[in-house]
């Protein structure tokens, strides 16, 4: 028959058990620290960046490979993204200012997962006479790694990737940190 | 006797257990046939996650992301020269950790694997625990204890 | 224009306002009706769930006119209504998003407030009854609270604005929408009920069995809603998404399949209780966990917790929910360790092979199934908190966790109900379970002949065959027995809802192993060929609303009837939505998805083809579930009082 007399409180145990572990939750979510980083890492970093073979808007041939001797900047942008817009003044800026350095780096946009006719009138719109370089298949998208746009890269003369920015670019930004590389990597 | 006891003896049950061991060693070994390219291609992007989904992976996101990959993936299976593991390290490479659509079983993110399996071992053990202590040891018979309290019931009764 | 709009804005407020009042004046009446016994604050109740009932259709109407009219003075609607949607769309519009769906929650939970205060009307009386009605307010207070203040649907807007980008454009796409979520929340919201019952019964010491018979069909009715919910979600997957799937494991389903699992394990163990008066400690546990679970569901999808764990800090809703959350479980593992002396069972298992047995190991498979899908949940969670990375816990963590889990409950299916209660032996198992094993051996011959390979699948077949011998054995010998009266009442309706989720694990089994897709690229006039099916592009058609512009590929398969998958770009918002096309049959569904670029006068279309074997009988599994639970709801035959509860050991019941 059972036994009466010893009687293993069960219930107050496992109670006190799925409490604790819910405490632990409740505290790691609550205390969970933001972890701010601007300069995103990537395993490309100090490799060769990878072949980017394509047309531009205006359908000319782009080869990044060939732009060799000049430091690069790619921005992968959409023109429906809403941090690209509001980072867009920043990059004409960005252009303005390298004119007059002995070194101009050379800014390109990929166009990441938009249509042609789009882009374009962004660019009517809001200036910027680089170039813009397609990226229909999303080949070179991945071939960078990145999923979200607006991420911005740079590159160095020698063809070597140096600095991965992700997400919207803060004033001033990306010439400080180009100029931080030309101190390190020389020219 | 009706049909089915003169059916339902051990030999019967054997019989069932031998076939259908049968059955599921023949079914299970059986090759289902050569994997298409699509196969392939859907094997890869059903083990790597959409970097701009929650939790989604590359086979079912229709986000653009993942569209890149699926194409990306499709192009190394075309070329026939990595194997499903190589194209997705290609991917992890590319993206970081966040595509790999299931958690690496070392450090930390095992516990997402050895949790499970603790509880299912915990609760086991419990259950046997448990059977255990409740196992009536008697079959039946009165104890010592209930028969004095018929006794005195049927002694005031009368 | 203006004038009324503000108005709109101002009445829904307040009728909020209304309603949190009424909430919190009904719990204090309960709950001093309960301590006092004081009958003139008993009849208050009903005036106040009455009240806030009153109130919370004045709100959700007053936020209808607001979408019907299009009043862009609102906030919400500036978010999610449109001049261009129609109008079926713009009124499921008001529960797309976060602060409508919080609004349409509390219409719900009032309108269950006044439906158990019904119920009770003759039992006021009643220390648990109040005690239950207690609950349900404070619940009410709590939603009421979150609609009026974090979730707010009636903020003021931007002025200036006369139009907006409509739901999103997933949501304008099948008339689905209109159902899935309502559907949805008549259970997830009802799973209050059992809990404001349970908590009442907690709290009185009445934890015997009295409450439990008189809410069963509370609980079958949330638990029917919530099934009924979580399979519409899947056919929406199925019919808009366009991935071929009917399920992700992504967090928002997880977040509706876990109060599911715990419930089911409820339904299943309340019957041990009810019968012989043990396992009350899991029962109690059981529907403890379904209602938190609801709320730690609604807080892991609403407050933006699993995009990154930071989010849920700067979401207004978040910290509401989690202390809510905190606050039920702190107070119900109080309450159930508490009473812990009056919940220890009367009588005890005799033996594991019994239906109590049975019913145990039921619990905890669903019990370890739960831990399963929380834990892959939220596992990305703590990782991303404690180690700032971002790892993804995906569908084949599930896949390969609950597999096993699945094969264990279709083994307890196909033996539990034969199983007598207290002891069963084994002359008495074997000769019940005869046929329905051949039934097993039956469906896994099928199998392999026709051509099916995997040792998971096969085994699945093979036991969802004994499982259905098992179940139809049951409804055969009920409806020898009584007629047609044997398709009704608890047993056989629960035989027929086990039939419909035997056909939902069949199909699942068979369309995850075996589907198959290819892409084709198709030219008018030239049939490509897949899997056996030709298909042939007929023309490429394009049409043009105010809202989208679609075009769509017409698809002959074999040579007949025209499918049409499309690719359908919503203007306002620059979102291109594929909506795919499927041809069902018996043997499996033909699923046809068309892919971008599609250039309209160059006669070429991009397909996608996935074969999907024996799908639609997920759909055939779903319907009959609903059905048994519709069928279980009814009283089954009378038991009398002298009636042998079990089956004499030894004898044959044929």
């Amino acid at each position: 028959m059972s036994d009466k007399k010893r009687v293993i409180k069960v219930a107050p145990i496992a109670a006190t058990a799925v409490g604790i572990v819910l405490v632990c939750l409740l505290w790691v979510l609550v205390s969970a620290k933001p972890n701010p980083s601007e300069n995103a890492d990537s395993p490309l970093l100090g490799q060769p960046a990878p072949a980017v073979v394509t047309t531009t808007l205006e359908d000319k041939p782009f080869d990044l490979a060939r732009r060799k001797g000049s430091w690069v900047v790619l921005n992968f942008f959409n023109s429906t993204c809403v941090p690209c817009r509001i980072e867009h003044p920043l990059l004409l800026s960005f252009v303005q200012n390298q004119l007059s350095t002995d070194n101009p780096a050379e800014l390109y946009t990929v166009i990441n997962d938009d249509n042609d006719s789009a882009v374009s009138a962004f660019f009517a719109e809001n200036k910027g006479d680089w170039q813009k370089i397609r990226d229909t298949d999303g080949s070179i998208a991945v071939a960078f790694g990145v999923a979200k746009v607006p991420e911005t890269w740079i590159i160095d003369p020698n063809g070597y990737v140096r600095l991965r920015i992700a997400g919207q670019l803060s004033e001033g930004l990306l010439d400080e940190q180009l100029s931080l590389l030309k101190v390190q990597f020389g020219s | 006797m009706s049909t089915s006891t003169k059916l339902n003896n051990k030999y019967s049950w054997f019989v069932m257990a031998a076939i259908a061991t049968a059955l599921l060693i023949f079914g299970g070994l059986r090759d289902g046939g050569p994997l298409t390219q699509q196969d392939r291609i859907d094997a890869i992007t059903m083990r790597l996650a959409c970097p701009t989904c929650q939790g989604e992976s590359v086979y079912v996101s229709r986000a653009s992301a993942a569209e890149a990959i699926r194409a990306e993936v499709a192009r190394q299976v075309g070329s026939g020269l990595r194997t499903d593991d190589e194209t997705i390290a290609y991917i992890e490479q590319r993206f970081g950790g966040q595509v790999l659509l299931v958690p690496r079983s070392t450090g930390v993110d095992s516990l997402v694997w050895a949790l499970p399996i603790a509880a299912l071992i915990a609760g086991a053990a419990a259950l046997g625990v448990v059977f255990r202590k409740w196992r009536t040891t008697d079959d039946g018979a009165a104890s010592a204890e209930d028969s004095a309290l018929v006794d005195a019931a049927m002694a005031s009764d009368s | 224009m203006f004038a009324a709009a503000g108005v709109s804005s101002s009445l829904g407020r307040a009728l909020l306002l209304v309603g949190i009042i009424g909430s919190l004046f009904g719990a204090i009446a309960a709950i001093s009706s309960a301590r006092s016994r004081d009958q003139a604050v008993a009849r208050l109740i009903p005036r106040f769930a009455i009240l806030i009932f009153a109130a919370a259709i004045g709100a959700f109407a007053t936020m209808e006119y607001a979408m019907i009219t299009r009043d862009f003075s609102m906030a919400y609607v500036q978010k999610v209504g449109s001049t261009a949607t129609p109008a079926l769309y713009n009124f499921a519009a008001v529960w797309s998003a976060l602060e409508g769906s919080i609004l349409m929650w509390v219409l719900i939970l009032a309108g269950y407030t006044l439906a158990v205060c019904f119920w009770l009307r003759k039992k006021m009386d009643d220390v648990l009854a109040n005690w239950a009605m207690g609950v349900m307010f404070i619940v009410s207070t709590f939603f009421f609270l979150l609609s009026f203040g974090p979730a707010n649907p009636f903020a003021k807007g931007a002025p200036g604005v006369f139009d907006g980008p409509g739901p999103n454009p997933l949501l304008q796409n099948h008339i689905l929408v209109l159902f899935h979520p309502p559907l949805l929340y008549l259970g997830y919201v009802g799973v209050t009920v059992p809990f404001a019952f349970a908590i009442g019964a907690l709290v009185t010491g009445r934890v015997g069995e009295g409450w439990l018979l008189a809410t069963r069909r509370w609980t079958l009715f949330a638990w029917g809603f919530l099934t009924f919910g979580i399979i519409l979600g899947s056919w929406w997957s199925y019919e808009v998404l366009g991935w071929s799937g009917v399920w992700a494991w992504d967090p928002v389903e997880n977040a509706s399949l876990l109060p599911w699992i715990t419930a089911t394990a409820y339904i299943h163990s309340v019957l041990v209780q009810e019968r012989r008066g043990m396992l009350r400690v899991w029962n109690l546990s059981l529907l403890v966990s379904t209602f938190s679970l609801t709320i730690l569901g609604t807080f892991l999808t609403r407050s933006g917790v699993l995009n990154s764990v930071h989010a849920f800090s700067e979401s207004a809703i978040g910290p509401w929910l989690l202390v809510f959350f905190g606050i039920i479980v702190i107070v119900s593992i109080g309450l159930i360790g508490w009473r812990g002396d009056r919940l220890h069972a009367p009588g005890s298992i005799d033996s594991v092979v019994s239906r109590e047995g049975a019913f145990l190991i039921n619990n905890v498979l669903f019990a370890v199934f739960a831990f399963v899908v929380l834990l892959g949940t939220v596992f990305p969670l703590v990782i991303e908190a404690l180690q700032s990375r971002n790892i993804v816990v995906g569908a084949p963590f599930f896949d390969r966790l609950v597999a096993p889990i699945g094969i264990a409950l279709l083994t307890l299916m196909a033996i539990a109900p034969v199983l007598p209660w207290r002891k069963a032996s084994a002359e008495l198992l074997s000769t019940r379970l005869f046929w329905p094993a051949w039934c097993g051996i039956g469906a896994l011959g099928i199998s392999v002949v026709v051509g099916a390979t995997g040792f998971m699948p096969l085994l699945t077949f093979a036991l969802g065959g004994f499982a259905s011998g098992s179940a139809l054995r049951q409804v055969v010998l009920a409806t020898r027995k009584q007629g047609l009266r044997g398709l009704v009442g608890r047993t056989n309706g629960g035989m027929i809802v086990h039939v419909g989720v035997i056909l939902i694990a069949v199909a699942l089994a068979a369309s995850n192993s075996f589907t198959h897709s290819q892409e084709l690229f198709l030219k008018t006039g030239t049939p490509a060929y897949f899997s056996g099916h030709s298909f042939e592009l007929i023309k490429i058609v394009e049409e043009t609303t105010d809202r989208a512009i679609s075009v769509k590929a017409m698809i002959s398969i074999d040579g007949g009837q025209a499918y049409a998958p499309a690719i359908t770009k919503f203007t306002k918002v620059g979102m291109n939505i594929g909506t795919p096309s499927v041809k069902t049959g018996v043997r499996g569904d033909i699923y046809l998805t068309l892919e971008p670029p599609v250039k309209q006068d160059s006669g070429e279309a991009h397909i996608k083809v996935f074969i999907k074997p024996l799908l639609v009988w997920l759909w055939i599994g779903g319907f009959l579930m609903a059905l048994g639970t519709l069928l279980a709801a009814f009283p089954g035959r009378r038991r009398k009082p002298t009636d042998a509860t079990s089956a004499l050991i030894g004898s044959n019941d044929e």
